[in-house]
């Protein structure tokens, strides 16, 4: 837990200071939306890995366009209840999910 | 909530790049001396009782040693009491420095586990074959003697003019004693660099004790041990694993002892850790070159560098090579960039119109742009990739100038120091200038004004930062941005003459 915490502190902070660096990445969401996406959602060395391949692939070999993080998760229904919604989990497969930022989350 | 936001984001940037900046100035700027252990003559309470080294009373230099780089003086007590680096590169405020401090033990020191022998020993004079040497290009050897009735010790020490001795020590009857590489050199000390004793094992690990953390230890199958400050060391080896005992001081720092009760054959080296001077010594000892955290990587670094000075015979132009380098290796990529560059332009009314569409929702553009691009398969964005292997490369250059003696007063053209911070500030403002240039050549999209103002100011926060940084780090981000720009331009003179073909033929 404090290991994902801490991945998603030092994403955050990098992302403050990344308008430095100009835009560069050829993907959408940018490979720090990702992996800031990939750490809420995945346990930490999953996440670790694909980030990890994204940033590799993020380079003039590969095409780069419109990449979602695909995260694989049991979910249990919850009835009732009213929550916050901070991520819409887009089912493709038996548990895998597209994970896409909500609007307001 | 764009614009708070970015004024938001830029005024944490400078406050981030401010606080290393002062950080920066406080540490590397004003370095710590430890002059004041020289006044420490007190005999040494170690914390280790088997190991004490008595107060002398009239200790005499018995022998004097001058090679062509260092002069080097013999004890009373048959110990190094001075070991002076005769070299106009080690010249400090006109004096030449002395690489052995007051502090103990000295190099060559012996002390006796038996305490009445201990006593003793610091209490006899040795007898040397020698009173001077002058050493040219054949090693020499003296031979010290002490006779502590006994037992009698012989210490057969053969000076090499790079720095290097062997040590032969001979008892004439077996006792427990500890003989000792010196205290590290106080010549190089900060705050910023590590400062300590380092312990090779056989097995090929690393032991590394920074000044104020020791602990009293025994070390087995040690084979080197060493003591160094930032540039310099001091240090004893073995091909034949030994005994290492870690004792520390009153302020915690290590001392480094090599016990045994035998015959003993040592290799020890004095002076600057110089990379090539240590592998001819021995491979292994290139390990006493530490460049703190990453030196895996700062040392691989360097031996590429170090390739490159060799060609070319001056670091300024190494690390401007370094830099075509790994552009070179990069080419790959960024002639891919370049070729989807081309097809870019045909995809411009396309761009205009999803532009058009989503201005006021820089997502929703950023992620139509993005599909436009996968489609045509053209995109002009470089990666993160390529930007983020320049980080290590970048801290590693800055690593060797931090702890490369080498790299200490390398000169290249005005700057005298490329390992400090150019007194003139040309260097950084040309970093500012070219970062400007290369902006200006960069098609951007901004969706945000205040974004696009950001951007604008950049050139001028870097190069303030930047100011301080040691001059060879300044001279490799101009050389990238240089080539940065020359890439660019050649890119859009590219697409120019494209264009002009596709209106001829219309």
């Amino acid at each position: 837990m404090t290991l994902k915490k801490l991945a998603i502190k030092f994403i955050t902070l990098y992302k403050y200071i990344s308008p430095v660096f100009g835009s560069k990445c050829r993907y959408y969401p940018t490979c720090s939306t990702y992996a800031l996406w990939e750490f809420e959602n995945d346990n930490f060395f999953k996440a670790f890995i694909k980030v990890l391949l994204r940033i590799l692939r993020c380079n003039q070999l590969f095409k780069g366009g419109i990449d979602y993080p695909v995260i694989k998760k049991n979910i249990n229904a919850v009835y009732g209840v009213k929550k916050r919604v901070n991520y819409w989990l887009v089912p493709i497969t038996d548990n895998k999910f597209i994970v896409i930022k909500a609007e307001n989350g | 909530m764009g614009n708070n936001d970015n004024l938001r984001r830029i005024i944490v940037a400078t406050v981030i790049s401010f606080v290393f900046f002062f950080a920066y100035d406080y540490f590397v700027l004003a370095p710590q001396t430890t002059n004041k252990e020289l006044n420490n003559s007190k005999p040494v309470a170690n914390t280790s009782k088997k190991i004490e080294a008595k107060k002398s009373i009239d200790v005499k230099t018995v022998t004097k040693i001058e090679a062509k780089n260092y002069e080097m003086k013999i004890d009373s007590l048959g110990r190094i009491s001075s070991f002076i680096l005769k070299q106009n590169k080690f010249n400090e405020n006109g004096k030449h420095l002395e690489l052995i401090p007051q502090k103990l033990p000295k190099p060559l020191e012996i002390r006796f586990k038996n305490e009445n022998l201990n006593k003793k020993a610091f209490l006899t004079d040795v007898r040397v074959d020698k009173n001077y040497i002058k050493l040219d290009n054949k090693p020499q050897t003296l031979t010290i003697t002490q006779d502590l009735g006994e037992v009698i010790v012989k210490k057969i020490v053969t000076f090499y003019p790079n720095g290097r001795y062997d040590l032969k020590i001979e008892l004439s009857k077996s006792e427990i004693y500890f003989i000792s590489p010196g205290y590290r050199p106080a010549v190089a000390i900060d705050q910023l660099t590590i400062h300590g004793a380092l312990i090779k094992k056989s097995d090929g690990t690393l032991e590394i004790i920074e000044d104020g953390d020791a602990e009293p230890e025994t070390i087995k199958s040690a084979i080197i041990t060493a003591g160094f400050d930032r540039y310099y060391t001091t240090l004893l080896f073995s091909k034949k694993p030994f005994n290492a005992v870690v004792v520390p001081d009153n302020e915690k720092n290590p001392t480094l002892f090599i016990k045994s009760d035998e015959n003993l054959n040592l290799t020890g080296y004095i002076g600057p850790k110089y990379v090539d001077t240590l592998k001819s010594i021995d491979p292994e000892l290139v390990d006493v070159v530490q460049y703190g955290i990453g030196t895996f990587f700062a040392r691989n670094l360097f031996f590429v560098l170090d390739w490159l000075y060799k060609i070319s015979g001056n670091w300024g132009v190494a690390i401007i090579l370094l830099v075509i380098l790994v552009r070179l290796v990069l080419f790959p990529l960024t002639f891919k960039g370049m070729v989807s560059m081309y097809k870019l332009k045909e995809l411009a009314p396309k761009m205009k119109e999803i532009q058009e569409r989503y201005k006021k929702d820089p997502q929703k553009l950023q992620m139509h742009m993005m599909k436009l691009y996968k489609e045509h398969g053209a995109n002009p964005l470089g990666g993160c990739l390529p930007l983020l292997l320049q980080i290590p490369i970048f801290y590693g250059i800055y690593k060797l100038l931090l702890y490369s003696i080498e790299l200490k007063g390398a000169e290249f053209l005005w700057i005298k120091d490329l390992s400090e911070m150019d007194p003139y500030f040309i260097l950084p403002v040309l970093m500012g200038i070219t970062m400007y240039i290369h902006q200006k050549l960069t098609p951007t999209n901004f969706q945000d004004p205040m974004q696009e103002k950001i951007f604008k100011f950049l050139p001028v926060i870097f190069t303030i930062m930047m100011a301080t940084f040691p001059a060879g780090l300044v001279l490799y981000w101009t050389t990238n941005n240089i080539l940065s720009i020359l890439q660019q331009w050649i890119i859009n003179k590219l697409m120019e003459s494209k264009k002009a073909l596709m209106k001829a033929k219309k």
